[in-house]
Order: C-alpha cells, then structure tokens, then sequence
C-alpha cells in the first residue's frame, strides 16, 4: 500500500512516516500543494494523508484537483482547525474521511484501514489472529468456525488491537476510539478495563490468548 | 410611544398653542385696526367741519347763545353717527381732541360709540366739538371675524396635524428601516446587509453610513477574532499532536523498561489534558464569535438514548439509576452538536456528583407555554456561594474532582447561542436540577 503524506510539519511527517512504514505501508513525504500534486500525477497512490493550511495553499485545493483526476484514492483529511465548516467543505469536496490533529497514529491507521478498505470495494473482509476470525462486514468472530459471541464495544475493541498488533495501546487511546474524542478531561476510566477483561475472558473459553498482552497501567497489545 | 407620534402629538400641541395664543390677542388686534381706521375718518370729519365753519354755521348750530349745555346735534339716518357742537369755556391747558368710547342716547336708542372730542375757539369762544360713530357694527364685524377664524384655526390645526404624521412617518420611514434591517441583526455581522438605506434626510444618511462603517468594524473583528482562533488552534495543536506522535511511536520501542513506559503513558495523559483543555476553551470562543449555524431540527429523545447508551459503563460502575422520563416531542432548531455537549456536560456532572446507587431523572414539560428539560441527581449537592460560581471557567466545586471546570461554563455559551435559559436549583445532600428552558416557539 502506498500512502502520500502531505503535511508542511517535518517533524510530525515523520512520526507519521515512522508509524506507517512500521505498519507495513510503504510511504513518501510532501510539504507543500505543487509537491503533492506533482506527486500524484506521476505514481499511484493508494491513500493520501492531507493536511489543510499549506505554506503555498489550502489543502482544500489539492483535493478538488485529486477528485477532479483521480477518484481510486482515498483521502484522509488531518486538519487542526477542527471547524464544522471546513468538515461539511471536505465532505463535498470528496474527502473519505477526517482526522483532527492531534490524533492517535494508531487511530490513524485504523481509519486509514477502514478508507482503503471501502477504496477497494470491501474485498477485505477478514482479519485472522492466532486463529481467531474477525468478519469485518458482520462484527463476528469465531475461532474453528465455532462463532464467539460479543457486544460491539469487545468486537470494536478486539477489531483495534489487531489492526494495531504488535503495538501497546494506551486506554486512553482506546477509550477515545471506542467513545469518540469526549471533550471531558481525565477520561482515562477504568470502563475500558472491564469490556477488555470480558472479551479475554470470551477468547480465553477457546484457547490460550498469552498473545494478548496487558501493559501494566498503561494498556494492552496483541502480538502476533 | 415612537418618535413619530411624540413628534405629531408635540407639533399639533405647540401649533394649538400659538392659536390660542392668536385667539385671545385676536380682540385686540382688531380693535386697534379699526380704531385706527375710525380715529382717522373722524379726524378727517373734523378737518372738513373746521374748514368751512363760519359764525352763520355755529348760530345755525347753536340756537340759544345763552345755553351753553344744549347744543345743536346732527345724526345721521341710521344713528351711526353723530355730530355735537357746545359751547365751552376755553381753558388753556385743554387737551386739543381726544378720542373715548361711550354710551350715548340718541333718539331713544343707546349705542356704543367711538367719539372725538376736539376744543377750539372761534372769535374769542370757546366751543366743543363732539363727532361720534357707531360701534355696534364694528363689534358685529369683529365676532365675524373670530368665528371665521376658529374655523379656520381648527381646519388647519387638523389638516397640518394628519399631514405632519403622515409626512415625520414618511421622513423617519429609512429610520425604522434602519432598525429593522441593520440594528437588530447586530450579532451576524456576516450576514450584514450593506446596501444603503434610500433616505431623503441626510441625517439617516449618515446614520446608516456610521452604521455600516461600524459592522464592517465589527464584522472586522470578528473575522480576526475567527482567525485567531484558527491560528491559535493551530499553532497549540500542532507541538500537542507532535508530541503525542513521538510518545506513541517512543512507546512501541522495544527495549523501554516498565518505568519508562509509564512515564511516556502518563506523559500521553497530560497532553490528552491540554488538548481537550484547548478544544473547551476555543469551542467556547467559536460559539461566542458565532461561528455554528443554529439550523438542524434536533430530536430531544435521540440524543439522550445516545447519550444513556454512552454512559451506560459509568451508570453500572457507580449503580445510578438512568431515568429518562421524557414524554413531550418538541421539535427545536438548533445546533445538534452543540446541543448534544450542553445535555452531555449536564447528564456527566449528574453523573459525577451524583452518589453511588442514586439516581438521574430526566423530566420534560411546559412552563409559561415555555418547553423545559429539567435533569436531576441525586447526589452532593451545592450552597448558594458554590451555585453563583458553577458557570465560572475554571470553577470547581472540590479540587479532588476530576475535570478542569470548563463543562458548564460551556453549556452556558451554548445556552446562550441558543437563547436558552439555564436554570440551577441545589440542595446539599439532597441533589442538583438543572432545568433548561426553551424560548417561546415562533410560530
């Protein structure tokens, strides 16, 4: 997969950079619209992670021309400015999806899975670990076809830590994705800790999860 | 009252003055243009008398030499006038005529007269001329003249009062526009409309010139204000998402031991803190710089079933009882988001201070043809002096809570947007209701 960052921050192009080619993407860096768009027009690219206030222009533009072109791309939109006339802009401009900064790189990348994923027409429909099946399309999991049943906060969950495998997860990292960025301070909660203990206590019934790790205070991680 | 009555009503009373005042002078007048005018045709009378008087005339006047009381009088047909000549002792310091009004009887018929009295001497006698006419007519005339004039009066006071409203309604017409149109859609400098107010008067002329010269200051304002808030929001978020992109690709580092990841996780924590810190206080800028449309039809009941469904791992974990007793579908247009933070920051605090095993109800209804949600806890409880603070920025109640204060403070930026009024009554130990009353719906 082949991911294009726009972004005129060096620095945090490059944390983004580091994140994704460590997730298995194979990335390139841009600073500015005319760099972007010179980068378009001569390779393919699968997503694009765009930034909105350029030095040499709105984002915004970049967009148009890409939708104007070339409509096989998804477009994930990273903006600071977090305002609603700017998203209702984006979306009739084409924009796949919206990231405000700051956000968690791993919530990036599963949002970057779930754009490239419908880019593709839904051909990915399933994850596997360590056996386990996660039918994406149906929020199921079954492990030797034999179906698990759980709630769509464990599937959610469950579905976050494997798209981010090999990685610690904060809780905040998880309560932002499954609660969606609440503006009250300290929400780091204890609540996460209780689906999460529920869900290995589901996987648990069918084999051993010594892969689903706890990060003592911190969070968990699977590993593959 | 508007100015346009004041300024007819003050008009038509300073006009009813200056007749009245023309009403009681009109005697006067009158009386002096005629009495000119009489004074002077008898004077003349005189001098035509004086001028061909001999001693024949003065014996054909005056029959008995002797009598100096009788004398001879001529009238005239109609009593109006009348003509006396007497004898009378010649006395130097006389006045030479003067003019009087009196009563005379002539001829069985008293008159009010004008008489001119005029002393002369004619071959060493003295006599006295009396040359009188009548008044009766003149004081005819003169209550004519009045009547015709209070009608007149009344005409104009009448016609002068309808064209006087007629024309200040006309006059202060760009007035009234100005108002309509510019001074009550102060708060949308944006959607300010700028094309000039059509006026005859110059003074609503440059009435509306200040006007638009002014929202474009302010439409100014805000406009930097928005920017700044862009920029800030910017120029803080950007090192924050910087930051917290380096913490969490440090994180996955392999040979970091267990203190050092806790370090960067808590690390993490405080800059989760300062963004949502930063996202409260610009979302309570960008509300008061007007920058959320108020247009979605918003759904009271969907809101607070999300609301419970996001809450439900917070309402279990402390055991409190969520009572949605909501049974009214008002339909209110609003900001959904922004509607949906103000009862979220409401329902958390309920939450928050509420007591283990309590409970939440909600509650709607109608008060003064006003709708109403109210939300109570059950829970700590506020004294008068915590209540006058809650709506501060930055207020607490115990400094052991968690939050940074600024939930309420922004549902009253958002009640405010709304034109919602917050209500707050509390208890100690017994509970907390905030009640959010709704304008009157336009209809």
């Amino acid at each position: 997969m082949n991911i294009l960052i726009v972004e005129d921050n060096k620095e945090l192009a490059v944390e983004v950079y580091d994140f994704l080619c460590n997730a298995g993407y194979v990335c390139k860096i841009v600073h500015t619209c005319n760099n972007a768009l010179e980068e378009i027009g001569s390779n393919d690219y699968d997503a694009m992670l765009l930034d909105l206030g350029l030095p040499d222009g709105d984002g915004f533009e970049v967009l148009k021309t890409v939708r104007k072109t070339q409509s096989k791309m998804a477009v994930i939109v990273l903006t600071a400015r977090g305002e609603l006339d700017d998203r209702i802009n984006g979306l009739h401009l084409g924009a796949d999806d919206y990231l405000t900064k700051p956000f968690a790189l791993t919530e990036l990348s599963a949002r970057l899975f779930a754009v490239i994923r419908r880019m593709h027409g839904f051909t990915l429909n399933n994850l596997i670990i360590h056996g386990f099946l996660l039918q994406l399309q149906d929020y199921k999991v079954s492990y030797n076809e034999v179906p698990i049943s759980l709630t769509k906060k464990e599937f959610d969950i469950f579905q976050y830590l494997v798209l981010n495998k090999n990685r610690v997860i904060t809780r905040l990292q998880l309560t932002e994705h499954i609660w969606g960025d609440i503006l009250e301070v300290n929400s780091d909660s204890n609540f996460i800790d209780v689906h999460v203990r529920n869900l290995r206590k589901k996987l648990d019934k069918h084999t051993t999860i010594d892969w689903f790790e706890t990060v003592r205070n911190v969070g968990y991680r699977i590993n593959e | 009252m508007k100015i346009k009555h004041q300024l007819a009503i003050f008009n038509a009373l300073t006009r009813l003055l200056v007749i009245l005042i023309l009403w009681l002078m009109l005697p006067i007048l009158v009386e002096n243009v005629v009495y000119h005018h009489i004074n002077n045709s008898l004077l003349e009378k005189k001098e035509k008398f004086i001028k061909h008087l001999n001693r024949e005339e003065i014996n054909d006047f005056i029959e008995s030499a002797d009598d100096s009381t009788e004398a001879f009088s001529e009238f005239s047909m109609l009593h109006n006038e009348f003509l006396v000549l007497s004898r009378a002792p010649l006395k130097p310091r006389h006045k030479f005529y003067t003019f009087s009004n009196d009563y005379r009887k002539i001829e069985g018929e008293e008159n009010e007269y004008r008489i001119l009295q005029y002393y002369f001497a004619y071959e060493g006698e003295g006599y006295k001329l009396e040359i009188g006419s009548s008044l009766s007519e003149v004081n005819d005339l003169t209550f004519v003249i009045r009547f015709f004039i209070l009608i007149v009066f009344v005409v104009i006071l009448l016609v002068t009062f309808l064209a006087d409203t007629f024309y200040i309604e006309y006059l202060l017409k760009p007035f009234y526009k100005i108002i309509d149109t510019k001074i009550r859609r102060v708060n949308e400098p944006e959607a300010f409309d700028h094309t000039p107010i059509k006026a005859k008067s110059r003074d609503f002329r440059e009435l509306d010139l200040v006007l638009n010269q002014m929202m474009d200051r302010i439409a100014e304002l805000f406009k930097k204000e928005k920017q700044f808030i862009s920029n800030v929001s910017h120029e803080l978020l950007t090192p924050i998402a910087l930051l917290k992109n380096k913490f969490e690709n440090l994180l996955q580092n392999e040979s970091l031991d267990d203190n050092a990841i806790d370090k960067i996780a808590s690390s993490l924590k405080t800059l989760d803190m300062l963004k949502k810190i930063i996202n409260n206080l610009l979302l309570i800028s960008r509300i008061e710089n007007n920058q959320y449309q108020a247009n979605e039809n918003i759904n009271f009941h969907e809101i607070l079933n999300d609301l419970q469904e996001d809450f439900q791992d917070r309402l279990e974990d402390r055991e409190i009882d969520f009572k949605n007793q909501m049974t009214h579908n008002y339909n209110f247009i609003g900001n959904r988001t922004l509607i949906h933070i103000l009862i979220y920051n409401l329902v958390i605090n309920a939450i928050k201070y509420n007591r283990p095993k309590g409970d939440i109800v909600i509650f709607d209804g109608f008060e003064n043809d006003r709708y109403f949600i109210s939300i109570t806890d059950s829970g700590l409880g506020m004294t008068e002096v915590h209540l006058e603070k809650i709506f501060n920025r930055f207020a607490r109640i115990n400094s052991d809570q968690d939050g940074q204060g600024l939930g309420l403070a922004i549902a009253e930026s958002i009640s405010f947007f709304h034109h919602i009024e917050i209500k707050v009554v509390s208890k100690i130990n017994e509970g907390t209701t905030f009640t959010l009353a709704f304008p009157e719906a336009e209809k």
